[in-house]
């Protein structure tokens, strides 16, 4: 049917009259809409964070990531200085090696824990003794040297040791220094604040909505004066780094941490966002199980690593920001090891006489281990193009983090190398004795390290000294190197964003952000 | 209220409901165990024995067969229990019944933006069939189908999000607490989502109302000197309305699927959002709860569509 111009004209104008009319009222209840979430909800900080935690208890949990939430509910016995990580007094106020196998701590005064029980050296000798000795403990490990803890009296704490341990301030720092209340725990050592944590941190605990949000509330008690610099804490729970970005540029967030070094180009480019960026001890690397195949030659592992151009490597996956890594601290720390680091250089030519040597000329196939997340198959496909290069081949089967890593550390043993990373531990003796002592778990094939290694690692540990430690632990990493246990390939940047408001916000070097000390302007 | 036909097409609805729910869950549940990983791996942490690892499955019944597995999650859901997170510990039905409201609020806002905006597009489109609206409206519908919604989503973000902070990029409100806030917040992934829908609405109600207006019954119509005016509202659209309801209950089942992704990019905590959580950490009583609501939700859909197509068009019941 053809219509006629008129019936057209007829028809339209009443129809057209209203959606004009349907889409003003549109608009004006859109500009009616309220605003609230912009206006500043009181002195709260509303941080992105970029995983739901595993777990509240310091001794139950198994990821990295959780510190970040852990941090604003419980004190640390030991605190670090940020830039350095040198030990500082936290919730012992000192402490002293009385002799070498004997450690005091002297505990600060008039601390109570959030369910109002008070912090003593009971307190400490019930946490140390389940973090060391109960079967839901997983950081037994960081307490093995620690054989008897005593409360010597109400605020002092004795550790008799079975070995000499220089380290155990920083291991107090970490999971282990983490000071959960017996009360909370009913004084069981089996029980567990896996979703209620009570600690004697800045915030209490206010809920946890999983894959949400974790809470607090400031902890008027607390301990230090003028700590936490913000009444209430919001940490929402958006994996997606993109997603992530977003949050804080249109300030549904003041403060997002650990973004993808690809977006720092982005955060700098945004006039509201401040960048905060520096080193971590977070290191981007490739487990090996020597004790499979080819991989137990030492010369086809040191072919592997030698074929890598981590220059290259940063450039491809990090977006330039952050440092090739050729041992497993970066630069900036203070037992960082020119000797050691120079063992590693980047030589295709030395790559190919090595497996030429191993009688691996026709080139290998190897069984690989991954994450499947879009940054960790970037990095396989680096890796790939470069082992290309002296005959290593092969696929990497890509599962979840838990189970990848598990399957290959734990007893089944899957695969000959994993591209992963390690998130760093405060005292670089617990990582090299984490990393490549023979029982350890992160030593996939349970291989024992070269000869001299446990004997300079166990001297790191005797000095308090910090010159001779890094002497020392120097000699370890140099000998870690020389049998590339592992293939260490980039130093991690910290990239934080913050909006304007947010102040006395610091990134440290074990690039997991505290936040006690932030202010809202 | 129903007439006995409808009554009967109601049981008959409901009876044949079951299978499809047997079904959907049970072949999500396999995929699910078809999927390499382990759940019990996750839970027992980074340090665990093989020890440790397998007394977890004994606890939380991971190592029985399969069929049992299934067999008794599939009891205890038809008495009300949906068991728990294996993760969290969580009833499941209270993690739904907190994330399922805001999946439904978003998919709801973004139908209704579909109707109100499609329809008069259609309508206009239809009116104007061959001109100049006609076209506008189909070329901007074919680019509205073509957009996959992530896509528009993010523009949006950037536009109405980040350049000019109009609504927020990320979060939720829920409708209970705060519903003008919840508005304002599900607004963009409401748009989002609406795109391909105002597109479909428009695109359909044009062809169909083109093909009725050009039938012998509405030449009849016009050479009684009914207006036009008249002819497209009172008969045209009563004619295509039952291709309407098809178009719009299609929409809502697609939207619905449609969140899994808008969810994540708006990091909405909806039904999307918590099933590619639970997949990822093979957290199956998550999973299967929420499938299961969602495949609810459709039957329920199609229940209605069926029950307002006899509303629409008596034969349909009569047949």
């Amino acid at each position: 049917m053809t219509k006629r111009p008129e019936e057209i004209i007829n028809t339209l104008p009443p129809l057209r009259r209203r959606q004009v009319l349907a889409g003003m009222a549109g608009a004006a209840a859109i500009g009616l809409l309220p605003r609230g979430a912009f206006a500043q909800d009181g002195n709260v900080l509303r941080i992105r964070a970029n995983s739901n935690p595993s777990s509240l208890d310091p001794a139950t949990g198994g990821a990295g990531s959780d510190h970040v939430f852990l941090y604003n509910f419980y004190d640390t016995l030991v605190d670090w200085e940020p830039e350095t990580l040198a030990p500082k007094p936290g919730l012992a106020a000192s402490w002293d090696f009385t002799d070498p196998t004997t450690l005091v701590l002297k505990l600060q005064e008039g601390v109570t824990f959030h369910d109002g029980s008070p912090f003593n050296a009971e307190a400490v000798k019930f946490n140390l003794d389940r973090n060391r000795t109960a079967q839901l403990s997983n950081i037994k490990k960081d307490l093995a040297n620690v054989s008897e803890v005593q409360a010597t009296d109400e605020l002092t704490v004795t550790l008799t040791l079975s070995a000499p341990d220089t380290a155990l301030p920083l291991i107090l720092s970490d999971r282990a220094g983490m000071m959960v209340s017996p009360q909370a725990l009913n004084n069981d050592p089996e029980a567990n604040v896996d979703r209620a944590p009570v600690g004697t941190g800045p915030w209490t605990f206010t809920g946890w909505t999983d894959n949400e949000k974790v809470s607090g509330e400031r902890f008027a008690d607390h301990w230090r004066e003028g700590i936490p610099g913000v009444d209430g804490i919001v940490l929402n729970v958006i994996p997606e780094a993109a997603t992530g970005l977003r949050a804080i540029q249109s300030g549904q967030v003041d403060l997002a941490y650990q973004l993808d070094e690809r977006q720092q180009q982005l955060v700098d480019k945004m006039p509201n966002l401040t960048l905060v960026a520096g080193p971590t001890l977070y290191i981007y690397q490739v487990y090996l199980n020597s004790a499979r195949g080819p991989l137990q030659d030492v010369r086809v592992r040191r072919a592997m690593s030698l074929a890598i151009d981590r220059d290259a490597y940063v450039q491809v996956t990090q977006a330039g920001v952050g440092e090739p890594a050729y041992m497993n601290l970066p630069k900036a720390h203070w037992a960082w090891s020119e000797e050691a680091a120079a063992v590693t250089t980047f030589d295709v030519d030395a790559a190919k006489k090595l497996m030429e040597e191993a009688g691996f000329a026709d080139g290998i196939e190897l069984d690989m281990r991954g994450y499947p997340d879009q940054g960790s198959v970037q990095r396989q496909e680096f890796l790939l193009a470069q082992w290309a290069k002296i005959g290593v081949k092969g696929r990497f089967t890509n599962a979840p983090i838990s189970e990848a890593s598990g399957r290959f550390f734990g007893d089944e043993k899957v695969g000959d190398l994993l591209m992963s990373a390690w998130t760093g531990r405060p005292d670089p003796s617990l990582t090299y004795a984490l990393m490549y002592g023979q029982t350890s778990y992160y030593n996939p094939g349970r291989v024992a390290p070269p000869e001299g290694y446990d004997a300079a690692l166990q001297k790191s540990r005797e000095s308090n000294d910090q010159a001779e430690r890094a002497a020392a632990l120097s000699t370890v990493q140099k000998l870690a190197m020389e049998a590339a246990l592992c293939i260490p390939l980039s130093i991690r940047y910290e990239v934080d964003a913050t909006t304007d408001r947010v102040q006395n916000f610091k990134a440290n070097l074990l690039g997991k952000p505290k936040f006690r000390d932030v202010t809202l302007g | 209220m129903l007439n006995p036909l409808q009554k009967r097409m109601l049981r008959r609805r409901i009876v044949q409901a079951v299978p499809v729910l047997l079904l959907a869950t049970f072949s999500v549940f396999m995929l699910l165990k078809l999927l390499p990983g382990d759940v019990a791996i996750t839970l027992a942490g980074e340090n665990a024995t093989t020890e440790r690892i397998e007394e977890i499955r004994r606890i939380n019944g991971l190592d029985r067969p399969l069929l049992v597995q299934y067999g008794q999650w599939a009891l205890n859901a038809v008495q009300g229990d949906l068991s728990e997170s294996l993760l969290s510990g969580e009833e499941v039905t209270t993690t739904l019944a907190r994330v399922f409201p805001n999946t439904l609020f978003i998919v709801c806002y973004a139908i209704l933006l579909s109707i109100v905006i499609g329809v008069p597009l259609g309508l206009l489109a239809a009116a104007r069939s061959g001109g100049l609206a006609d076209r506008l409206v189909m070329v901007g519908s074919s680019v509205g189908v073509a957009l996959p919604n992530f896509w528009i989503a993010m523009i949006l973000v950037v536009a109405l999000a980040l350049n000019r902070q109009i609504f927020p990029a990320t979060g939720f409100v829920s409708p209970w607490q705060d519903l003008s806030g919840a508005i304002w917040y599900a607004t963009l992934p409401a748009v989002a989502l609406a795109a391909s829908g105002v597109a479909e609405v428009s695109r359909q109600l044009r062809s169909s109302l083109v093909e009725v207006l050009g039938s012998q019954h509405f030449r009849t119509l016009h050479a009684k000197g009914l207006p036009f005016r008249s002819i497209l509202w009172r008969h045209g659209l009563k004619n295509v309305s039952v291709n309407l309801l098809t178009v719009i209950s299609l929409l809502v089942n697609r939207t619905l699927a449609a969140t899994v992704v808008v969810e994540v990019v708006f990091a909405v905590p909806g039904m999307g959002n918590t099933i590619v959580n639970a997949t990822l950490q093979r957290d199956f009583p998550v999973v299967q709860g929420a499938v299961l609501v969602m495949v609810l939700t459709v039957i329920t859909v199609n229940l209605i569509t069926d029950m307002l197509y006899s509303v629409l068009d008596p034969r349909i019941s009569q047949r």
